[in-house]
């Protein structure tokens, strides 16, 4: 039938047109699967594949006494991506719900923009569909997890379309103190200080992983247990011999002296005499705007040292017997003329014949100048090998990048004139950083061995040390026993009878050291502007040396105040009077006096029973109220003790307020509160403040001093 | 013929059924694989209905039901509503526009509480329904042109309405009903027209008017010398000849340039450009800077590119046997866009590779043939009609799925019948299905 035949014929040109179809899909499917399978695969693993760095977290610097100098924390970027789905759904639903209370907690927390400046922000941000919008920089840890629980952004990253950009920034808790030492760690910047000395350590490596991106820009690493996977080794910290006790002291006399004299910048060093530690280091610099900061690591720079330096010139003539102490030599008043030049001293003292230790005493410039010239007139190099042996003429090789070399000119040398040796004398024509002065004076407290200056004790890895690095010894005896006594007395003397006698007139302990004062060059300008460069150095106590300070500061033009033994000098008084009683008391084994303190004013709680104990021990007066409770504070009234009660209740917080640790705790325990302490001493503040109300097992934190 | 009440499953057919659960239980198992990660209580999200796939199985539970009530229903009722209900569902794709909630820039959703329908999927059913109806009115001669004319409008009208409601690829769909037009007997004619218009349409996509001008201009003379012997006997061959090549030149040289610049979208003929690796780059400044602004936000790579190139890579990367079950990598990373709905087969790809995609297609080719074999088989033309309307759309979605996500054809988001994701689609292709198997539980019965 022809109907039939045709509708056969329609019907099989159907099915050879499916097969056809199928043939083309299938050979099409084995083409992208078999043939160019290897093409997509490889085109997939590179777009979505790849090697990330895992970044090494830094190694934290410590001081000696376990405070965090510098550690790495994070920070966070905030941005927003407008484009996501979760928040453009139902045409942006979720966005128009949110956004006020949004703004209103973002003004709330960030609190730099009004909420409706947020709102507005935020706005022109989905407006725009930015899929990067910057919302907000460099917010800490804090604010980050206080800014996931706000409205929109706790519905996470998808729905709020909201990303942070983690990154790790190096923050210094205690900002200036030996910021320069401590150094910087700088996006795009040049290390400094420690960071830079010891980057290698502290950095770390960088490992590395094999990462897919995913959706939302997310990697997940690939595998596990890749063998080609590299774990970041995180850097390792390091613990320095700074103490950050000394160094706030430090730091906080040089400061002082530094704005009363309007000083141009200044540095104090404190060494530990028998290891050659760097205890504090302080270097300030005057900025435009007159106050000061660690600028710049003036401790290691050379100048002229001035006088501080005829500490070497004594140790040469006296070692190499040219004088003995007890020789007299005339100081012509203060002033010589010597090869068309006058050496002036720096104080017209009037003086004449006097001994050499009078002229060292005095800083006499003269003195020191006419000993060389008689000593080394015709023999310079003999005194210019004396100040090699002193390693005066090499860096000093603390571990601090930056040290720059010291300058001693030599015989012979075009620089060299008639000159150069006697003024070389008194510490000028040459060059040496206050390092080396330290380094120097240390020796002579150290008994003629002289030590290299170091600033970090070891480095530690997991809170395992790996290296511990000891003090090392650079001469080992730098003069004769005979020599280092005669020293010993002439810096004694300097402080008992010469131009520091009025500093340390009352000091409860014995100093030796030595006033410098120098005029300084000011570039092109010459010695015109009578810049001076104060300086002190010496160490304490004398008998049996414990610290070495050396103070350098450089005064403005015509600063009325320029005398080492005015400017310097008391800096290093504030700091050796602090040191002493903090650290050097207690191991001292003479008895020394206290000065008084003022005890006019006092509080100071405790039992009921221990204070009478003590009271009637001492046999004081004092008042008592009509019924007294357990515990009660002593205050002073009219010069006489009182006691008050100190009334303990369940309800009510009471004040600890000099309270010692046993009586404090004792208390707070009773009433059921849970006790944490910082410091030692007598309470000087409670977190629950007396008089507020208090709940059983709540928190109390607790700071003596 | 009477049939058993209490029996509805007499005279089913059983392959169909169980075909149609091994799709479905494939798709969703597939939509499970790219939308959980490991770690996570599969389980939890079928109770709470966070997920898609959870979705999807409460979607295949309602078309359980649904399925059961188009078998319990009488087969009469089909023929009885078929016009009625095309008219309904013309009536609702017109209310979409009107009313209907925009969903990525198309107007064919309504929205009904917290439930969202698509009018034009259901519109399938109830215009192949119309077609057979009308096919097998006793007063319908097919050899007709007036017939074949209005078989055409039932047809295309729908797809008209979904155009209109910015859904050119579920338009497309509507045209498949040719090819049960030209089982009924609808001319070659009109079938090698529209084939050689779409071997054109290609051809002038490929390569530039001038050099295709060229070209048929070069065939023409060519042709009319060889057959110059033959003007005579037949004169008719002349004019065939030059016919054919204005027909040929107006479309490549002017009317698709025309359309490409005027009608359609930037972004649709990108996405045709970038199908047979063509860059467009468009003559009107601010239809460039267009494309250009939306390149630059792709990174570089146009949209549909992308959407390819990642289809591509998560196929090509399954080899002969695949990654292996819930071990891809592409699309289970949300790599491929769409990938629950109009790339659900590069999921299939990934995972089983060569093999296991040609054994799946060969799953659809068993429903197919089986459809056609029932539809064969069928006494009624109204029953055998609609059976190929089935067959037919169920060809032309795999057809043009398949074909996208591999890079033969352009980005054209169609479903891929009862693996994809999405309730509507579901239930369409289950009513599709089920109103054939239950008109061939009756197939005894002269239906119309």
């Amino acid at each position: 039938m022809d109907v039939k035949k045709d509708i056969l014929w329609r019907v099989y040109l159907c099915f050879i047109a499916m097969v056809l179809i199928c043939a083309v899909i299938f050979g099409k499917a084995f083409y992208i699967q078999q043939v160019q399978g290897q093409h997509w695969r490889s085109l997939g693993d590179t777009l979505h594949l790849r090697w990330e760095e895992v970044e090494a977290e830094r190694g934290t610097i410590f001081s000696e006494d376990g405070q965090m100098l510098s550690t790495s924390i994070p920070q966070f970027d905030i941005y927003i991506d407008f484009a996501a789905d979760g928040l453009r759904e139902k045409s942006g639903k979720r966005f128009r719900e949110n956004i006020d209370s949004l703004s209103l907690g973002l003004a709330a927390l960030f609190k730099d923009k009004s909420a409706d400046e947020y709102k507005r922000l935020l706005n022109k941000g989905y407006k725009e569909k930015s899929r990067y919008f910057s919302l907000k920089k460099k917010i800490s840890y804090r604010e980050y997890q206080k800014m996931l629980k706000l409205p929109l952004v706790r519905e996470g990253r998808n729905k709020s379309g909201f990303i942070a950009d983690v990154k790790s920034i190096r923050l210094n808790p205690y900002q200036m103190l030996a910021y320069r030492t401590i150094g910087l760690d700088r996006e795009n910047a040049q290390k400094i200080g420690l960071e830079q000395t010891y980057d290698a350590v502290l950095r770390g490596t960088t490992g590395k992983r094999m990462v897919r991106f995913i959706a939302g820009g997310v990697a997940i690493p690939v595998d596990e247990d890749d063998a080609n996977a590299i774990d970041p080794q995180n850097g390792k910290d390091i613990i320095t011999t700074l103490d950050m006790h000394m160094q706030e002291i430090t730091e906080n006399a040089l400061m002082k002296m530094m704005v009363g004299n309007e000083a141009v910048h200044g540095c104090a060093i404190v060494m530990e005499v028998k290891t050659g530690k760097i205890k504090a280091i302080a270097n300030l610099g005057r900025r435009p705007d007159g106050s000061y900061f660690e600028d710049f690591n003036y401790a290691l720079t050379p100048t002229e040292p001035g006088s501080t330096f005829k500490l070497a010139t004594l140790i040469a003539a006296l070692e190499d017997k040219k004088v003995n102490l007890n020789n007299t030599v005339n100081i012509e008043g203060g002033s010589w003329q010597y090869a068309g030049r006058t050496v002036w001293d720096s104080e017209q003292h009037g003086l004449y014949q006097v001994t050499v230790k009078k002229a060292f005493e005095e800083s006499s410039n003269v003195g020191m100048a006419k000993l060389v010239v008689n000593g080394y007139g015709n023999t310079p190099s003999q005194f210019i090998n004396h100040l090699k042996k002193l390693k005066l003429d090499e860096t000093t090789g603390v571990d601090l990048v930056g040290e720059r070399k010291p300058v001693i000119y030599k015989p012979g040398s075009k620089y060299w004139s008639a000159t150069t040796l006697p003024w070389m004398s008194f510490g000028y024509n040459l060059m040496v950083t206050p390092m080396h002065t330290a380094m120097l004076y240390n020796a002579v407290a150290n008994n003629g061995k002289m030590l290299k200056p170091y600033l970090v004790n070891t480095v530690v890895e997991k809170g395992k040390v790996v290296k511990q690095i000891e003090p090392v010894v650079v001469n080992e005896k730098i003069c004769s026993e005979e020599t280092l006594k005669q020293l010993n007395e002439c810096l004694r003397g300097v402080c008992t009878e010469g131009t520091a006698t009025s500093l340390f007139k009352k000091a409860p302990y014995t100093v030796a050291g030595k006033t410098g004062t120098a005029l300084v060059a000011d570039g092109n300008r010459g010695y015109a502007d009578k810049i001076y460069q104060s300086s002190f150095a010496g160490f304490f106590p004398a008998e049996n040396p414990q610290y070495t300070i050396v103070v350098v500061v450089k005064n403005k033009p015509h600063a009325a105040k320029f005398y080492g033994a005015a400017v310097a000098g008391p800096v290093f008084k504030e700091i050796s009077d602090r040191l002493y009683t903090l650290y050097v008391k207690q191991n001292d084994t003479y008895y020394t006096a206290t000065s008084q303190k003022d005890t006019g004013w006092f509080q100071y709680a405790g039992n009921t029973n221990e204070v009478k104990q003590v009271f009637s021990k001492l046999k004081m007066n004092y008042a008592t109220p009509a019924k007294e409770t357990d515990v009660v504070s002593v205050i002073s009234q009219n010069g006489k003790a009182a006691l008050y009660n100190i009334n303990v209740t369940q309800k009510q917080m009471p004040s600890l307020k000099g309270l010692a640790l046993k009586d404090a705790v004792a208390i707070c325990e009773n009433i059921g509160l849970k006790v944490a302490v910082n410091g030692r001493g007598k309470v000087i503040n409670q977190s629950v403040q007396a008089g507020s109300s208090i709940a059983k097992g709540q928190m109390i934190t607790i700071e003596f001093k | 013929m009477s049939r058993n009440q209490n029996t509805i499953s007499k005279g089913i057919d059983w392959s169909l059924v169980w075909c149609y659960i091994a799709l479905v239980t494939i798709g969703i198992f597939m939509i499970f694989a790219n939308e959980y990660r490991e770690g996570q209580n599969w389980f939890e999200p079928i109770l709470s209905q966070k997920t898609d796939y959870a979705k999807q199985i409460l979607w295949a539970g309602i078309c359980a039901v649904l399925a059961t009530f188009i078998l319990l229903t009488d087969s009469k009722f089909f023929t009885a509503t078929a016009n009625l209900l095309y008219a309904f569902g013309l009536l609702l794709c017109v209310a979409a526009i009107v009313i209907g909630s925009e969903v990525k820039g198309s107007k064919s959703w309504l929205v009904l509480g917290g439930f969202r329908l698509q009018p034009s999927e259901l519109t399938k059913v109830f215009t192949a329904l119309a077609l057979a109806k009308f096919i097998s009115r006793q007063e319908t001669d097919f050899s007709r042109t007036k017939s074949q004319i209005i078989a055409a409008a039932i047809a295309i009208s729908p797809a008209i309405i979904t155009i209109l409601q910015n859904e050119t690829g579920l338009a497309l769909v509507y045209f498949s009903f040719f090819l049960v037009m030209y089982r009924e007997g609808l001319p070659p004619f009109v079938l090698i027209v529209g084939a050689s218009l779409g071997v054109l349409l290609i051809l002038s996509l490929l390569y530039p008017p001038k050099t295709l001008f060229i070209v048929f201009t070069i065939l023409a003379v060519v042709v009319l010398f060889l057959l110059r012997r033959f003007y005579r006997r037949k004169r008719i061959i002349l004019p065939l000849i030059i016919a054919c090549w204005g027909f040929a030149i107006g479309v490549s040289v002017f009317a698709v340039p025309y359309v490409m610049d005027n009608v359609m979208k930037s972004y649709q003929v990108d996405r045709i450009y970038s199908m047979v690796g063509r860059q467009y780059s468009p003559k009107d400044p601010v239809k460039r800077a267009e494309i250009e602004k939306k390149r630059a936000e792709n990174k570089g790579q146009n949209v549909s590119e992308y959407n390819v190139i990642q289809s591509k890579i998560a196929i090509g990367s399954g080899g002969l046997v695949g990654k292996g079950y819930l071990k891809g990598t592409q699309t289970r990373y949300d790599f491929v866009p769409e990938q629950r709905t109009d790339f659900i087969f590069c999921t299939i790809g990934e995972g089983f590779g060569f093999v296991g995609s040609i054994i799946f297609l060969g799953l659809y080719a068993f429903l197919l043939f089986r459809i056609i074999f029932v539809a064969e088989r069928q006494r009624s033309t109204f029953s055998r009609v609609y059976a190929y309307g089935v067959a037919s759309i169920i060809f032309i979605h795999i057809l043009i799925n398949i074909c996208m996500t591999i890079g033969l054809a352009p980005v054209i988001g169609i479903p891929l019948p009862l693996i994809s994701y999405g309730g509507s689609s579901l239930l369409t292709f289950t009513m599709l299905i089920f109103i054939l198997i239950r008109l061939d539980a009756d197939r005894q019965m002269v239906l119309r």
